[in-house]
């Protein structure tokens, strides 16, 4: 299945159209704003004429125009007409779809302040984002990196990518710096393979470069070791001279003491350490405090929230009313669905699955796809519209709000059969793109398909500079989830590399994509071909400490 | 009653009684469901693709895919819709 195609170029008004407004201006669309009547699925037609008919032979079929000048109201055939008649009386409305029509050019017409206001109709509570924090922080950390650069180069990835090559050859070891191989120290390979793929996630290894960006303000005094200073240690150890395979003792053991729950012995899920890993650098972020709150949303700035926080948005619409209500909720990656088609217990969901549904799901856009389609929840579930208590049921449909700098996308192969109190997991194939767009996954287009594509100014916090994304890490697991295995397919430079514990290989990109994946990292293009600047930086830094 | 009267007085009967938009969603859900919206959709993109030299006028697309979409609607479809238009017209005394 393609994925869904992303390209919204708002069409330019003809002339005719141009000319109304010079004229007109938007007040007579804010006249009809009170006769806009919005329906479901972005629909909206005219209302206040009971049985609209043509003001020419009183016909009440097929489509019917209200000219935008003096509300007469014609058919298609005596539109021309009008026209002829009236003083440039070009542009009309559909009265029963609320489109603007151009009686000249005998063609549909588009204007972003039109449906703007059919769109108000609907669209009350979209929360009005300041663009306080994110958008602040991305422009600081890009400022930083174009500094000393050549800015030919950021255009040109082949250009920067040769010079680099350049540079390798005078101290060319098997491998990049930073490819290290990790000891295994007892069923931790979970462990490993998401230190392998986070320790090359742009923005945290810029950070942590600089051992003075933490320390300034880690608490010292806390009860807890530092997790976000361990995972310092164990970067510099990766890329340090050293190439035998680094025991990463004292991560796991700050990981203990910071989740005492899962601190035993035995296979652990990989995505879970991610999440706790994460949270953990978030607990002990700046200013020096221990932040228990995890409802501290906007105001923190800690790395791992810069680095990989987004906002996931949850819309629910009436089916009844179509009113819309709307939830953000920050998230440090998004958990996909695969279907549920190749395990052969029906009682573990209660949705059956098409069959269309299980070839276009074995693909990443198919599961994207389906994270961000519309939901029906039946009228079971107790649901009361607010607005107008209206009990028929609910539309439910997730988008993202805003893009995380990188984005991990977890893939859900293990579910708990609940009849037989086993972990079940789907070994399913997953096609996935090293190229990815997220365009279409946004709120911003979710919500525009809502209302059939009408062009209205949405508040966006993604430019579109922002939605393209590399990929640069791979987490597969191998096995069932009591003894199975985690490797990591880290891509440096064009090249894939395996992470097997303390082994590492290259391997060509057919194993990858063979493999079982269950964690894809990607990253914004723009931050991949910065990166590869910071990594002559980090080598050109341990060499010097390890002179000095 | 003369069968053009006729139409007129069922067609504002629908439409002041609201049954004209239950029908028309009820007649939407059922083309969704069956596919016949995405064979539209189809033939739609097929037709503005095909026409590489202009932009496509929506006057010339609905003219071309009208035919093609009425004769193409199941059966089971125009008949439910027929049924819902006569108990409407039986129990309005019309």
């Amino acid at each position: 299945m393609r994925a869904r195609t992303s390209l919204y170029s708002n069409p330019k008004p003809c002339k005719h159209l141009s000319d109304y407004k010079l004229r007109y201006g938007t007040t007579p669309f804010e006249n009809l704003h009170e006769f806009i009547k919005a329906g479901l699925n972005g629909r909206a037609r005219i209302e206040g004429i009971e049985v609209p008919r043509c003001s020419s032979c009183n016909g009440y079929r097929g489509r019917l125009y209200m000219c935008l000048i003096c509300s007469a109201v014609s058919c298609l055939n005596h539109l021309g007409l009008h026209t002829q008649s009236g003083d440039r009386h070009d542009i009309a409305v559909d009265v029963e779809r609320a489109e603007l029509y151009c009686c000249s050019c005998g063609d549909q017409v588009y204007d972003s302040e039109f449906d703007g206001i059919v769109v108000s109709e609907r669209v009350r509570d979209l929360p009005e984002d300041k663009n306080g924090g994110f958008e602040g922080v991305e422009e600081r950390t890009s400022k930083r990196r174009k500094l000393k650069l050549d800015p030919g180069i950021e255009d040109d990835p082949k250009k920067a990518r040769t010079m680099m090559s350049l540079g390798d050859h005078k101290e060319k070891s098997c491998y990049p710096s930073g490819l290290r191989g990790l000891n295994n120290l007892g069923f931790t390979c979970f462990m490993n393979s998401v230190l392998q793929a986070l320790l090359r996630a742009p923005p945290l290894s810029n950070f942590l470069i600089d051992r003075h960006n933490h320390d300034k303000y880690r608490n010292k005094s806390g009860k807890n070791p530092c997790l976000l200073c361990e995972i310092g240690t164990v970067f510099h150890a990766m890329h340090s001279t050293d190439h035998t395979p680094y025991s990463p003792a004292r991560m796991l053991y700050s990981w203990w003491r910071h989740t005492p729950s899962l601190a035993s012995f035995g296979e652990k899920d990989a995505h879970e350490f991610f999440i706790s890993v994460l949270n953990g650098i978030h607990d002990f972020s700046d200013k020096g405090q221990e932040r228990n709150d995890s409802e501290d949303k906007g105001n923190c700035q800690c790395i791992a929230r810069k680095a990989f926080s987004g906002l996931l948005r949850s819309d629910v619409m009436c089916i009844t009313c179509g009113f819309t209500s709307t939830t953000d909720e920050p998230c440090f990656d998004i958990s996909l669905d695969m279907p549920t088609s190749n395990l052969s217990f029906k009682g573990v969901t209660n949705k059956s699955v098409e069959p269309n549904e299980r070839t276009c799901s074995s693909t990443l856009f198919g599961c994207l796809e389906m994270y961000t389609r519309p939901e029906r929840m039946g009228s079971d579930q107790n649901f009361h519209c607010q607005n107008c208590r209206g009990t028929s049921g609910s539309l439910k449909q997730m988008s993202i709000k805003r893009l995380p700098l990188v984005l991990c996308l977890h893939i859900k192969r293990f579910s708990q059969c609940l009849s037989r109190r086993i972990i079940l997991k789907n070994g399913q194939y997953l096609q996935f793109p090293f190229s990815l767009d997220m365009t279409a996954y946004l709120s911003s287009s979710t919500v525009r398909n809502r209302f059939g594509n009408r062009i209205f100014a949405f508040k966006c916090l993604n430019s579109d500079s922002s939605v393209a994304y590399e990929i640069f890490a791979v987490v597969c697991h191998s096995g069932i989830l009591q003894t199975g295995h985690y490797v990591t397919y880290l891509r440096v430079k064009d090249q894939w590399y395996k992470c097997d514990d303390p082994w590492i290989n290259e391997v060509d990109e057919e194993t990858v994509r063979a493999s079982q994946t269950y964690m894809l990292f990607y990253v914004q293009r723009r931050l991949v071909i910065n990166f590869q600047r910071v990594s002559t930086r980090i080598a050109s830094a341990v060499k010097q400490s390890s002179k000095g | 009653m003369d069968p053009q009267d006729l139409q007129e007085t069922i067609h504002t009967k629908l439409i002041k009684s609201g049954e004209r938009e239950r029908l028309k969603e009820l007649l939407r859900e059922r083309l969704a469901e069956s596919g016949w919206e995405n064979e539209m959709r189809a033939l739609c993109r097929a037709f503005v693709r095909d026409k590489v030299t202009s932009s496509v006028r929506l006057d010339d697309l609905i003219k071309v895919i009208t035919p093609r979409g009425r004769e193409s609607v199941p059966d089971n479809v125009k008949a439910e819709l027929l049924q819902q238009i006569r108990s409407f017209i039986a129990s309005n005394a019309v």
